[in-house]
């Protein structure tokens, strides 16, 4: 750890060579480390120790973006230089207004020192434990434990001095019997917080409840989606919905929306930067000031996410979710997603059931198909459950969904009052809390050997 | 820097490593992107740092840093070293690694014109140009042109003896124009979707693409798409386009014949692979016409590179001989478990990541027949072209993929027009309903610059040969 005195100076030394209009700092610091493992054995074990700082400048409305990883103060001032030398060779950007100015930032706990001094013996025990648990049912492991421990900042030319230690712990687990697989996940800031024991005896659990699992036809089902289920579809549903480049493209579900019932009552999406039940992180990378934003609210589309140049462009105010500068490309986006829960229980949810399915998690799903719909396709992996009578019946052979999760999500009957945050696929998307969902309807478009 | 790096691999073997590698590597990026007539991405990244790879007490450790002191390393490859032994924690059995001969040696890609070099006003100018054309109709709510330019210059050096230096230029550009209209959405793309088309070379490569030539037609077509009809659902004879080919070789061939995924060691991510150890020699993974090779020699390729990162030589490697299923894509580790020598796959994002058995430029080869008389052979197929969406399971068998634009062929010629197409089905099926190919005159190596594996995620840039290709009986769209 640097510290915030020391990095908020060498940012701030570095802008005072006052070279353009405007200019921004951003600061993206980590000490990770990742123990991964297959066939109940530990085959990767790595560490990292990576700095990030990105430049952006306006001469006039002119932007320029340079970043380098290397702090020395020539290396710095030479990647400033070189954004302001591309700054001079653009084209007016006619959406720039200003960089932000300074902002209150909400005080939340991001960094617990145990998981930045969680050190690689200790995930390699963390491991070996997740190997016994699984070997005493004839199963074996693969997965991954990471943890890791970093620094963010931004620095402006208008004042703004952000700084936030940050720490993260992830495990996921993949248990795998003769003929099927369970799957579990736990993730925090706070590594004590990872339940290795429950993660391990949950995905155990359901590669031994999954065993010789059956082939049904593709078709229309009642499903339970559990929430690392739930949280894959909405990854997709917010990249393709609710990020505001996708909402200015015209590309979105909730373009032309606003303010319309656009799915079932029972859903209730926002973003929360502050919530601590997520990954918080309390201001963007612009350094705009985090806060709740409501997406979709009892089924009505309410907004999309903004950072400052998407804001001037849609005529809105800037929602404090800018990307770093090299992906402002891709507009902003949600990273702290929530869907409200309800009132039930996943034991109460199967129970309802009379004849469906439990689908634990989905697997390469993809959301290009049809935007304004949000049509998505994918398949089901690793515990996909038959439910009869209000009773798991043992495993089902993988299927294939493609669907309207518009539709899909009109027909909900139930949502779980216990939410769990899930790690998105692609790590830059964020994260996503989750409850189970029960929908009267889901549909399978093919299906496949295993 | 060499010499830091050759200091700190004799502290490793000072240190007792069974093995080691150290790899110091720095990347240069730039990004040109113009959206609308703005320019909303001009940035250049320079990255660098050094990885050390380590094998001790039976098992890998691994640990980098991008500070590049002499200190730094020694600290890096100590922290390596402790890893190295966490691992054995749970060990089973030793890592041993196949023999290879150590490599003195220096690679460079062939680069006609540096990309650095070009001003970014003419880059910026070749893409506002390209917009212009786009934006002609007003159907066309985004028009978005990029060009992506990669530098990165390796130094590996291990405890064997290897010393090897390599600069690999990358270059890149595409285009899409977004027609959007009462609630519909629709895209074209030249040369192919998800940012073009991408290989090693330099800024030659855009000038080939004639960016400028193919704009207006990319336009009429997006804006047409928005009235076509929904193409029908059902089992077609399909003719695939050479794009969405290379990616239907991407995710169905290139994937699966990773040995790493095989033996199990990416089933924490993206799964594991049909292609098990008992179908090597043995399953007709396609009809007698396929022939599909890994080979990291292909002039251009966005897979072309002198050495991989473990020190072993490109090569050319065949996967499917004659619809046969006859070989993996190796590492040092992974190819003595079928008795084999590693065929130089190994290569990690950057010097922050582990090396993992990555694609190469995985070919499908040319057969003998030109695409005019193929079209004439196929009356009622459908030509399906550029790829919008992909989706397999975790094994590699049941796919699924949507592209831009189908055409119902028609007196050899593409008739009707649909938008939403899509097709699905079962890998080795698939692949034996192949029953023609088009000749060399149409095969090109597609670039794929951004093809994800490994945790902490790597991006690999890959490529591969194709030629459009006809499949009888396929699955396309989503029946009710």
């Amino acid at each position: 750890m640097i510290g915030k005195d020391k990095i908020i100076t060498l940012l701030g030394d570095t802008l005072a060579l006052n070279l353009a209009d405007q200019a921004e700092a951003v600061f993206a610091a980590s000490e990770s480390g990742l123990t991964r493992f297959a066939n109940s054995v530990i085959h990767q074990n790595v560490a990292e120790t990576q700095n990030k700082v990105y430049f952006r400048v306006a001469i006039g409305k002119k932007l320029g973006v340079a970043s380098t990883n290397s702090l020395s103060r020539g290396d710095l001032k030479a990647a400033y230089r070189t954004a302001v030398k591309i700054g001079r060779a653009q084209k007016e950007n006619p959406d720039f207004v200003s960089l932000p100015g300074p902002g209150t930032y909400p005080t939340v706990e991001t960094y617990f020192d145990r998981t930045a001094k969680f050190t690689p013996r200790s995930r390699a025990l963390k491991v070996r434990s997740v190997i016994q648990t699984a070997a005493r049912k004839n199963c074996t492991v693969a997965g991954s434990l990471a943890t890791a421990s970093g620094e963010v900042a931004v620095v402006n030319t208008r004042g703004v001095a952000a700084y936030q230690p940050l720490t993260s712990a992830s495990l996921s687990v993949i248990a795998i019997g003769g003929n099927s697989s369970g799957y579990a996940e736990g993730l925090s800031r706070d590594v004590e917080q990872v339940d290795v024991r429950a993660v391990a005896k949950a995905a155990v659990d359901k590669a031994v409840r999954c065993a010789d699992p059956v082939v049904l036809p593709p078709g229309e089902y009642e499903v339970i989606l559990e929430p690392a289920a739930v949280a894959a579809l909405m990854e997709w549903i917010n990249y393709i919905g609710f990020g505001s480049k996708a909402m200015l493209d015209g590309t979105s579900f909730m373009c032309g929306k606003i303010g319309q019932r656009v799915t079932g009552e029972a859903i209730t999406v926002y973003d929360d930067g502050t919530d601590t039940a997520g990954v918080a992180l309390p201001f963007d990378f612009e350094g705009v000031p985090k806060r709740r934003v409501e997406l979709i609210t009892q089924g009505v589309a309410k907004g999309v996410v903004y950072d400052t140049l998407t804001a001037a462009r849609g005529k809105a105010a800037s929602t404090g979710h800018a990307l770093t500068p090299d992906s402002s490309a891709e507009g902003a986006l949600a990273l702290n997603l929530f869907v409200a829960g309800g009132t039930s229980s996943l034991p109460d949810m199967i129970a309802g059931v009379a004849d469906g399915l439990l689908v634990t998690r989905f697997h390469y799903i993809n959301g290009f198909l049809d935007t304004p719909n949000a049509v998505l396709t994918g398949m089901t992996r690793d515990g996909l459950m038959r439910i009869k009578n209000g009773r798991l019946r043992g495993g089902v052979k993988n299927l294939r969904f493609t669907d309207s999760m518009l539709r899909a999500f009109g027909t909900v009957k139930a949502l779980s009052i216990q939410r769990q945050c899930i790690n998105a696929w692609w790590d830059s998307l964020g994260c996503i809390t989750a409850p189970a969902m029960h929908l009267g309807s889901f549909r399978f478009s093919g299906q496949t050997d295993f | 820097m060499k010499d830091r790096l050759l200091t700190t691999r004799d502290y490793l073997k000072s240190k007792g490593a069974t093995y080691a590698d150290i790899r110091y590597v720095r990347t240069t990026t730039e990004s040109v992107k113009v959206s609308n007539e703005t320019v909303d991405t001009l940035a250049r990244d320079l990255d660098q740092g050094f990885g050390v790879r380590v094998l001790a007490d039976g098992a890998w450790g691994f640990a980098s840093s991008a500070i590049c002191t002499l200190g730094e390393m020694r600290k890096v490859a100590a922290r390596a070293l402790a890893i190295a032994h966490a691992s054995a924690l749970t060990k089973v059995r030793d890592v041993s690694l196949g023999p290879v001969e150590p490599v003195v040696g220096r690679y460079e890609t062939p680069v006609a014109i540096d990309p650095f070099k070009v001003s970014l006003s003419q880059k910026i100018n070749l893409l506002s140009s390209v917009n212009c054309i786009l934006r002609k109709s007003p159907k066309i709510k985004v028009a978005e042109a990029s060009m992506d330019f990669y530098r990165t210059e390796k130094i590996f050096v291990s405890t064997e003896g290897a010393i090897i230096e390599q600069v690999l230029t990358e270059s890149g550009a595409g285009y899409t124009a977004t027609a959007v209209d009462a609630g519909e959405v629709q895209r074209r793309s030249y040369p192919n979707s998800h940012r073009g088309d991408y290989g090693t070379g330099g800024y030659e490569l855009i000038e080939r693409m004639n960016l400028k030539d193919h704009a207006e037609r990319v336009r009429e077509e997006a804006v047409a798409l928005l009235t076509a009809p929904v193409c029908p659902a059902g089992p077609r004879d399909i003719i695939i386009g050479a794009s969405q080919l290379a990616l239907q070789v991407h995710e169905s061939c290139g994937h699966p014949t990773e040995l790493d995924r095989v033996l199990g060691t990416e089933v924490s991510l993206a799964g594991a692979s049909f292609l098990t150890l008992d179908q090597l020699g043995k399953l007709q993974y396609g009809s007698k016409i396929v022939n599909i090779v890994a080979d990291a020699t292909t002039p251009g390729g966005l897979g072309t590179f002198g050495y991989d990162d473990e020190g072993v030589p490109a090569q050319r490697a065949d996967l499917v001989r004659e619809g046969l299923f006859v070989g993996y894509l190796t590492s040092r580790e992974t190819a003595p478990v079928i008795g084999r020598t590693p065929n130089g796959t190994m290569r990690a994002d950057r010097w922050n990541r582990v090396p993992l058995i990555r694609m190469t430029n995985i070919n499908l080869e040319p057969g003998d027949v030109s695409l005019d008389d193929l079209l004439v052979d196929s009356e009622g197929a459908l030509f399906l072209d550029t790829n919008t969406s992909w989706s397999i399971d975790d094994r590699r068998l049941n796919f699924q993929f949507g592209v831009e634009a189908a055409w119902e062929i028609k007196s050899g010629r593409k008739g009707q027009l649909y938008k939403n197409a899509l097709y699905t089905g079962i890998t080795p099926q698939f692949w034996n309903s192949c029953d023609a190919i088009c000749h060399r005159d149409h095969w090109h190596v597609w670039g794929v610059p951004n093809c994800g594996k490994g945790q902490p995620m790597q991006t690999a840039r890959v490529a591969h040969g194709a030629a459009p290709a006809r499949f009888r009986n396929v699955t396309v769209g989503v029946s009710r």
